[in-house]
C-alpha cells in the first residue's frame, strides 16, 4: 500500500498550499485506487526494475525518489492504451526470465543479475519494447524529481533575468 | 408598479453593462469607471481572483502528477478544447471543456474558450505589436473587404494609452511597418538572433528586420503598474498559470483590480448574457438578459450603454440572439451581415533549423517572449501574386542532451548528472493575414440549445488558395533567410488538415465601417442602428493584418469606450 499512501501524501502536500484546480477534483487519489492497473507484486516488481535503470547510489535512486509510481501513472493514465499491454507483458516476462536464469523472481535477484538480465532484455526482439518505455519514462520521472531539479539542474522557479550570449557552463 | 419592483430595477440598473470580462472587456469596464460611470461587468464563467485563483502558479515540477501531459481520457473528451498550444497539466482548467459548451461544426473549426473572469487574458501569447497605416489602409488599396473607418493616426493616441497602462516591453526600432510604442525595456535577443538579425539587414537591405518580440511584460514597473498591484516580471515562464507577480498584463491583474478602485465596479460572474433587451418604445437597447451559471435562474439588468466585449463569436451569438420586433435576425442586423465576413490568422506552417556555429555561447534564464519578423510581403506595395502577408515569430535556444542510448544502472545515472550541449535549434511559426469572406460565417442552430437556452452556433470559416499560396511562399522566403544565415537541417511543417481556430486570433463579423449597407459598427464601434450598444472586441475587425491581435482590441476598446461617455454626457446616447 506504499504507493497508495505515497500518492495520498503527495495530494495532502499540494492541497495544504492550495487547493487543486477543478479539473483534478476528479482524480483524488481514492479514485485513482479500483483502476488501478497493477497488482501489488508487479508494483514491486516495477519498483525494483525502475531501481535497477536507475539505482541509489551516492545519490538517491528511483525507488526512494518513488519513481517508478510516475512510471505506473504515466502508463495507467496517460500513454496509449497499447502501452499497457507492453507494460504487463513485460513485467510478466521479466519474472520469468529471472526465474530462468538465476532461479528465483526478479525481486528476489542480486542487483547485478537484475542489471545483466535488464541489458540482456533491452537487446532482445521480444523485450526491447518494454524495457525502452520504462527505461524512458524512469528518466522522465528521475528527471523532474526533487532531487534531480535542485541538486542537478539547478531549477530556480523565478530566475529573474534572461541573457542572450554567456559563455556555455 | 409597486415599490418593491421598482427598488428592485433600481437594484439592477447601472450607467453602463460591460459583456466579457476578458482583455477587450477589463478595458471597457477600467476606461467606464475611471469616467465615474456605475459599471457592471458580467462574466459568464466563475471569478478568477488575480493570485487567490491560480491554482497551479507555485506548484514545482515534482509537484505534477504527470509532468505537464493531460491524462489520456481527458484529450479523448477534448479533442479541441485540449488542443491550444499551452494547454496542460498546469493550464487546462483554464479552457472550457468540449462536452459542457458545444457548437456545430458547419466545417471543422477548433473554438477555443476561456470561461472565466480574465478570459483568454490569463492564457494569451502576450504579443503586443502596433498596426501600421499600411495595414489599416490595406482594404482600400488592394480591393478586399471594406475600407477601415479609422485611421492609423486616429488610433495612435490610444495605442499609447494603453500602452503605459499596461506595460509593454520592446525596442525602440524606427520601422514604419510596425510603429514603435511606449516601451519599457526590451528583452535581449540571443546571439543567434542578433547573428540571423545583422545577416538580414545586409542580404535584405533593411527590408527583412527581424527585432525583438514585443510584449505585454513589466520589465521595469513604472508608478502606475505598483498602483495597479502588479510587480516586475520575474521571468517565471509559467505565465499560462496566471502571474502572482502580476508580471504580465491580464484583466485579473490589471484592470478588473483598477476599475474595483474606482468603487464603481460591480462584477457579476457566473452570469452567461442570453441577448440584449431592444426597447422599441424607446428605440434603443436599454439593458440584457442574463442566465444563471449554476441556478439558471434568468435576471435581467439595465443601463444607458452596453458594450459587447463577449469575445470575437460570442459576440456575435449575443447579437444575433438579440432578437426584437425592430430586429428579426439579430441586433443591428438591417443588411443581413452580421456573423459574416469573419476571419483569423494562419499558422497552418512553421519552419525549423540548427545553427552549428557559436557553439561555445548560450542564453541563460528564462524569457517569456521571442524575436519577431514583421511582414515583409506586399507591405509597400503589392509584389507576389496572392494578397498580403505574414509576420513570423523566431525563437533560438541551445538544445541540451544526455547520453542515454545502451546505458543503464549507474553508467546511466552518471551520464545523466552532466548536461551535454547541441548545436542551437531554431524555429519560426507563420501568422498570416487572411482575407474576409462573406461564405466564412457563423449563425444560429434553429434547433438545438445549449444548457443555459442560448441556441448553439453554427460555424463555417476555412481557409483558402491565397491562404495556401502564403503558406509557399513562406516556406520559400524563410528557407531562403535561413539559409543564408548559415541555419542547416531546414524543415518545414505544413500542417494542410488542421482546422482553422488554434490561432485563437479569429475576428469580425460585426464588423467597423464607413457605410452601414455594408458593415454593422461605425468608426466608433457604436451599432450603426443600435448606436448605444458598442461592440469593441475583436469581432468590430474589419481586416485582421499579421500582428498579435490583443493589443489593438485594447486600444480600439478604450477609444470606444471613452467615445460613448461623451456622447453620453452629451446626452446623444
Amino acid at each position: 500500500m506504499k504507493r497508495r499512501t505515497a500518492v495520498r501524501n503527495m495530494g495532502l502536500a499540494l492541497g495544504s498550499v492550495i487547493s487543486l484546480p477543478a479539473w483534478a477534483n476528479a482524480w483524488s487519489p481514492s479514485s485513482l485506487i479500483p483502476a488501478d492497473l497493477l497488482a501489488l507484486d508487479e508494483e514491486a516488481l516495477l519498483a525494483e526494475i525502475c531501481e535497477t535503470i536507475l539505482p541509489e547510489t551516492n545519490t538517491p535512486g528511483s525507488k526512494s525518489l518513488k519513481v517508478h509510481q510516475f512510471v505506473h501513472r504515466m502508463i495507467q493514465d496517460c500513454l496509449p492504451e497499447k502501452a499497457q499491454d507492453t507494460f504487463k507483458k513485460g513485467l510478466a516476462y521479466t519474472d520469468q526470465q529471472a526465474n530462468k536464469k538465476n532461479g528465483q523472481g526478479f525481486v528476489n535477484a542480486k542487483p547485478s543479475e537484475r542489471k545483466a538480465l535488464l541489458v540482456e532484455m533491452s537487446k532482445a526482439e521480444e523485450s526491447k519494447d518494454f524495457v525502452k518505455l520504462v527505461k524512458d519514462l524512469t528518466v522522465r520521472g528521475y528527471r523532474i524529481s526533487e532531487h534531480y531539479q535542485l541538486n542537478v539542474l539547478k531549477y530556480k522557479m523565478a530566475p529573474g533575468f534572461f541573457h542572450g550570449s554567456v559563455p556555455v557552463e | 408598479m409597486s415599490n418593491l419592483n421598482i427598488d428592485a430595477i433600481k437594484k439592477r440598473s447601472f450607467d453602463a453593462i460591460v459583456i466579457g470580462s476578458g482583455i477587450s472587456g477589463g478595458w471597457s469596464a477600467k476606461e467606464l469607471c475611471d469616467k465615474g460611470l456605475k459599471t457592471l461587468l458580467l462574466e459568464r464563467g466563475p471569478n478568477v481572483e488575480h493570485i487567490v485563483d491560480y491554482p497551479t502558479a507555485m506548484m514545482d515540477p515534482w509537484d505534477f502528477k504527470y509532468d505537464k501531459q493531460m491524462p489520456r481520457d481527458y484529450l479523448k473528451a477534448n479533442t479541441i478544447g485540449g488542443r491550444p498550444h499551452n494547454f496542460q497539466e498546469d493550464s487546462a482548467h483554464f479552457y472550457v471543456k468540449d462536452s459542457e459548451h458545444p457548437y456545430l461544426q458547419d466545417k471543422p473549426f477548433d473554438w477555443i474558450r476561456g470561461y472565466q473572469v480574465g478570459g483568454k487574458g490569463l492564457m494569451w501569447a502576450r504579443g503586443t505589436q502596433r498596426w501600421s497605416k499600411y495595414d489599416f489602409e490595406g482594404p482600400a488599396r488592394d480591393g478586399f473587404s471594406i475600407e477601415w473607418p479609422i485611421s492609423y493616426d486616429e488610433l495612435a493616441p490610444w495605442y499609447s494609452h494603453v500602452e503605459i497602462f499596461a506595460g509593454i516591453s520592446g525596442n525602440r526600432d524606427g520601422l514604419e511597418q510596425l510603429p514603435d510604442g511606449e516601451f519599457l525595456p526590451p528583452h535581449e535577443q540571443t546571439c543567434v538572433e542578433k547573428h540571423f538579425s545583422e545577416t538580414m539587414a545586409k542580404k535584405y537591405k533593411n527590408t527583412r528586420p527581424a527585432i525583438i518580440g514585443r510584449c505585454a511584460h513589466l520589465t521595469e514597473p513604472k508608478p502606475i503598474h505598483l498602483k495597479q498591484g502588479r510587480g516586475k516580471c520575474v521571468n517565471r515562464n509559467l505565465c499560462q498559470r496566471g502571474c502572482p507577480h502580476g508580471g504580465y498584463f491580464s484583466s485579473n491583474s490589471s484592470t478588473i483590480p483598477w476599475a474595483r478602485m474606482t468603487g464603481k465596479l460591480t462584477l457579476r460572474h457566473d452570469s452567461v448574457v442570453h441577448s440584449i433587451i431592444f426597447d422599441e418604445k424607446k428605440n434603443k437597447a436599454i439593458g440584457v438578459r442574463v442566465v444563471d451559471r449554476q441556478t439558471k435562474a434568468i435576471s435581467e439588468y439595465f443601463a444607458k450603454i452596453i458594450f459587447v466585449n463577449a469575445a470575437t463569436i460570442n459576440s456575435n451569438l449575443v447579437l444575433l440572439n438579440s432578437k426584437s420586433r425592430r430586429f428579426p435576425n439579430g441586433l443591428g442586423n438591417d443588411n443581413g451581415l452580421l456573423g459574416k465576413y469573419m476571419h483569423f490568422h494562419n499558422f497552418r506552417t512553421t519552419i525549423s533549423a540548427e545553427y552549428e556555429g557559436m557553439l561555445d555561447r548560450m542564453s541563460a534564464g528564462n524569457r517569456p517572449n521571442g524575436s519577431y519578423i514583421p511582414r515583409f510581403r506586399n507591405v509597400f506595395k503589392q509584389e507576389t501574386d496572392f494578397l498580403r502577408g505574414y509576420a513570423a515569430g523566431l525563437y533560438t535556444g541551445r538544445m541540451t542532451y544526455n547520453d542515454t542510448e545502451g546505458l543503464l544502472g549507474e553508467e546511466l545515472k552518471e551520464s545523466l548528472s552532466h548536461r551535454k550541449y547541441g548545436n542551437w535549434y531554431v524555429g519560426s511559426h507563420m501568422m498570416g493575414e487572411t482575407i474576409p469572406k462573406e461564405e466564412s460565417r457563423v449563425w444560429l442552430d434553429d434547433k438545438q440549445v445549449d444548457a443555459w437556452g442560448v441556441p448553439l452556433l453554427n460555424i463555417s470559416i476555412d481557409f483558402d488558395e491565397n491562404d495556401n499560396k502564403m503558406i509557399e511562399d513562406f516556406h520559400v522566403q524563410m528557407s531562403e533567410m535561413y539559409s543564408a544565415a548559415g541555419f542547416s537541417n531546414i524543415k518545414t511543417h505544413h500542417t494542410p488538415n488542421e482546422p482553422p481556430g488554434g490561432d485563437i486570433h479569429e475576428m469580425g463579423g460585426i464588423r467597423m465601417g464607413k457605410d452601414p449597407k455594408t458593415s454593422l459598427l461605425n468608426k466608433w464601434n457604436q451599432l450603426h442602428h443600435c448606436p448605444n450598444v458598442i461592440v469593441s472586441d475583436g469581432a468590430c475587425m474589419t481586416t485582421n493584418s499579421t500582428q498579435n491581435p490583443s493589443l489593438t482590441f485594447m486600444a480600439i476598446a478604450a477609444r470606444a469606450a471613452n467615445h460613448a461617455v461623451e456622447e453620453l454626457k452629451k446626452g446623444n446616447l
